[in-house]
């Protein structure tokens, strides 16, 4: 017996439990921080992979159900008339109708690294449909000054090295009333988005100006953005907009925020079954391991157990004590493992998209590994509990 | 006894005791089993998206894009533009001495995946009369061509699996009414085989739409492609770049590509760092168990290194029985089984492709499986080289 366990069992019944588990966690210090090694891996994996999913679901969930979109149900198909706004705004519960159009060119050659898109849009009622976009101070004054002003966001400013007050010419695919396809635009002013504000370089512009000089697709608009005032209304008033549209040339679909932010998590692939399948295989793996490094540490210290339960401990104060040292064992790595993943999330973005490792996500882990612990510690600590103290004795 | 013999003796020792440790050993083996499934299956995904997308690529093929741009959405190409393009030298021509082009534009078309009955996307292509004779990889498999001028479809064989509605006979609500599939096509790698196609001058006139997306010739034999790039650069009237279906192919690799890659290669090293350390940990608890074995082998004479290998080939084996299990596991899991996922011709439509366990990929997985018993069995092989004799006979 090694010195920690005298001087733990030495303090008299019950009264050193701590200690105790302590010294049996660290009786071979390579198997416990190998294992713990292992726990910290397992758990920064599952963390990463059930933040994916989170992700997805916070997407979903911060969508706004009160926004509904109006797109064309075939898309390049017919655009929608500008005057569907009108009668869209008269459909009861609607609040608030903003379009959209979208106008893209380039500012300068090579033109594929040099594409600017707008969209082209009432500012004033745009900025007040989408909360995720803010104008600066003094932009949508400006913007209903100058009818060619354009707002844009910092990161597209500094991509270009343009600053507020300076002018655009695009050149576009989309041809002007006097013949020619560049358009210019001064910029009045600023925006932030709130969504990755560092990658986000678009700009804003009147529609009115866009559609008063521009030849085709004159009078027509790609999306309504409607704000309605009860978001459970959200599905009939939905109803209630493509019906206006229904047998047209431009049928239409209406979504809210949140259907289309679902739609486009499926749109991915079946990434919960992907990542629900992996997260299996770990928690499988992580399992077998852990459960076999519990089964030999207690295994190897029958004969100690056997000399607690001389001194008067009972069975189930023994299976408490191979329990805390389970726990002891997960708890702490798979709370380590979930910090890395928390701290590795931000590398995935780019190409993932939102890995979000929250609270609940967290505590999914810790309740998994608390789990993990008991189940690994229970078979071998329910034969310790069981054995007869004589027999246990002689496999010393 | 020399240092072969020496080995195969302790070896056959080692593994023969390997039933009495039998948790232990399969640690190593379900560890490694775990992360061999898991990889491979991811790889497979990647591998599979990418077969299906650059497979179908031929030297003879030449895609010709309005320049700059980077892939066929992105592109657009008036019916003056397409003119120009047909007509240029460089091109093969078939015994009616046209040119083997097809000018194609691309749109999506909503359908429902069969699996969760999920809004997806499949790519609508609308193609020239001579696509099939531009892609002779692709036939006819069933029903009958379109017939031009009526809302006619032909579906690829990869899309009539995965979604549903897509049956000979049933219809699809796009632009301008109710489209009737006429028939399918099969051939090919599939990711044509992953599209929807039309007449082009049909849907051109449906969607009132006036341009292409995308012009494919088959170039002439001999200096074809050179002839083809001189004449198009000479002619003033058309801005294209001009790429054969490799080189398009290759720089088009599109997001989902680059996501699926790190997946795989992420959660793999993951997964194979915790798996490292499960296996450092069963081997270090093998040696550990057998200190006294070892060094009675150290004492009739039996050198240090022949003990330290015969431990690495321990681990080894243990590795490669992991190995298999796992590429089992894959293979009856997802071998052959079809999935779609984002990465069509449009940055919206799905790719339909299958998940393929190929003897490389198992190669790649007992590779893996090596280094990792390897590294596993290094530190626990030099600890037995190094134990000291007499402290072993002691410890009992």
């Amino acid at each position: 017996m090694d010195r920690r366990w005298e001087e733990a069992t030495s303090g008299g019944m019950g009264m050193r439990f701590i200690p105790l588990v302590w010294a049996g966690l660290w009786r071979r210090p390579a198997r416990t921080i190998l294992t713990g090694l292992c726990i910290v891996i397992a758990f920064l994996l599952l963390g990463l992979l059930d933040g994916v999913n989170a992700g997805f679901a916070k997407a979903i969930a911060d969508a706004h159900r009160d926004l509904l979109m109006t797109n064309t149900r075939v898309r390049g198909g017919g655009l929608m008339p500008i005057s569907a706004m009108a009668t869209i705004q008269t459909i009861p519960g609607v609040k608030l109708v903003a379009q959209r159009a979208y106008f893209m060119g380039s500012y300068r050659e090579p033109a594929a690294q040099n594409m600017v898109a707008a969209i082209a849009t009432q500012p004033e009622l745009f900025f007040r449909l989408r909360p995720q976009f803010m104008a600066a101070k003094g932009g949508l004054d400006a913007m209903r000054e100058n009818r060619a002003g354009m707002l844009a966001t910092p990161a597209m400013l500094e991509y270009f090295g343009l600053k507020v007050g300076d002018t655009i010419t695009v050149r576009s695919q989309t041809l002007k009333t006097d013949g020619s396809r560049d358009w210019t635009f001064s910029i009045v002013g600023t925006f932030d988005t709130i969504k990755e504000p560092t990658r986000a370089t678009f700009g804003i512009i009147n529609y009115a100006y866009l559609d008063e000089y521009r030849v085709e697709n004159r009078g027509t608009a790609e999306i309504f953005y409607v704000r309605i005032a009860d978001p459970t209304k959200a599905v009939a008033t939905a109803a209630a907009i493509d019906r206006i549209f229904a047998n047209s040339s431009h049928e239409t679909r209406t979504q809210s925020d949140q259907d289309r932010a679902e739609f486009l998590a499926k749109q991915m692939g079946d990434v919960e079954f992907f990542t629900d399948a992996i997260m299996g295989a770990v928690l499988f793996t992580l399992a077998f391991l852990t459960g076999n490094t519990l089964r030999q540490s207690l295994h190897e210290r029958i004969p100690e157990f056997a000399v607690l339960k001389t001194l008067g401990y009972s069975d189930a104060r023994v299976l408490s004590l191979a329990y805390t040292e389970a726990l002891l064992l997960f708890i702490p790595a798979a709370a380590l493992g979930l910090a890395l993943a928390y701290l590795a999330a931000p590398l995935g973005k780019e190409d993932i998209g939102a890995i979000v490792v929250s609270p609940a996500v967290a505590a999914t882990g810790l309740l998994c590994a608390g789990f993990l612990a008991l189940l690994g510690a229970s078979l071998p600590a329910l034969r310790l509990a069981r054995m007869s103290i004589v027999a246990s004795l002689s496999k010393r | 006894m020399n240092i072969v013999s020496q080995i195969l003796a302790v070896t056959a020792m080692n593994l023969r005791s390997i039933p009495q440790r039998l948790g232990n050993s399969l640690v190593i083996v379900v560890g490694i089993a775990g992360v061999v499934a898991v990889l491979i299956s991811v790889l497979a995904m990647y591998l599979g998206f990418r077969t299906t997308i650059d497979g179908d690529a031929s030297a003879e093929r030449v895609i010709v894009l309005s320049r700059g741009a980077s892939a066929e959405n992105e592109s657009g190409l008036s019916r003056e533009n397409v003119a120009a393009v047909m007509n240029a030298a460089g091109i093969k021509h078939d015994a009616q001495d046209r040119p083997v082009v097809s000018a194609e534009l691309i749109l999506v078309a909503p359908v429902a995946r069969k699996r969760d009955n999920s809004d997806v996307y499949v790519t609508l292509r609308g193609v020239g009369p001579q696509y099939f004779v531009l892609r002779p990889e692709l036939k006819l498999v069933s029903g009958r061509l379109f017939r031009a001028g009526n809302q006619e479809l032909l579906v690829g064989a990869s899309a009539g699996g995965q979604f549903a509605g897509l049956e000979i006979g049933s219809q699809i609500r796009l632009q301008d009414g109710d489209w009737t599939i006429v028939g399918t096509f099969a051939g090919g790698n599939g990711s044509r085989e992953s599209e929807v196609i039309a007449d082009a001058q049909t849907v051109m006139s449906a969607y009132k739409i006036d341009a292409f997306n995308s012009v494919s010739v088959l170039r002439a034999s001999g200096d074809g492609l050179a002839t083809l790039k001189t004449a198009l650069a000479e002619d003033s009237t058309v801005a294209v770049d001009v790429r054969t279906e490799p080189e398009y192919l290759a720089t088009a690799s599109g997001s989902v590509n680059r996501m699926l890659q790190l997946v795989a290669y992420s959660i793999g090293s993951i997964m194979a760092l915790g798996a490292l350390f499960g296996a450092l940990n069963s081997m270090h608890s093998a040696v550990a168990a057998r200190t006294v074995e070892i060094a009675t082998l150290r004492a009739i004479g039996f050198t240090s290194l022949s003990v330290a290998i015969a431990v690495l080939i321990e681990a080894l084996l243990l590795a490669l029985a992991g190995a298999m299990a796992g590429a089992a596991i894959a293979y009856g899991a997802f071998n052959g089984s079809t999935i779609s996922t984002l990465g069509g011709a449009v940055w919206d439509s799905q790719l339909v492709y299958s998940l393929n366990i190929t003897p490389s990929l198992v190669v790649i997985a007992i590779v893996l499986a090596c280094v990792l018993g390897l590294l596993g069995g290094l530190f626990p092989a030099i600890r037995a080289a190094r134990s000291n004799v007499a402290d072993a006979f002691h410890e009992r």
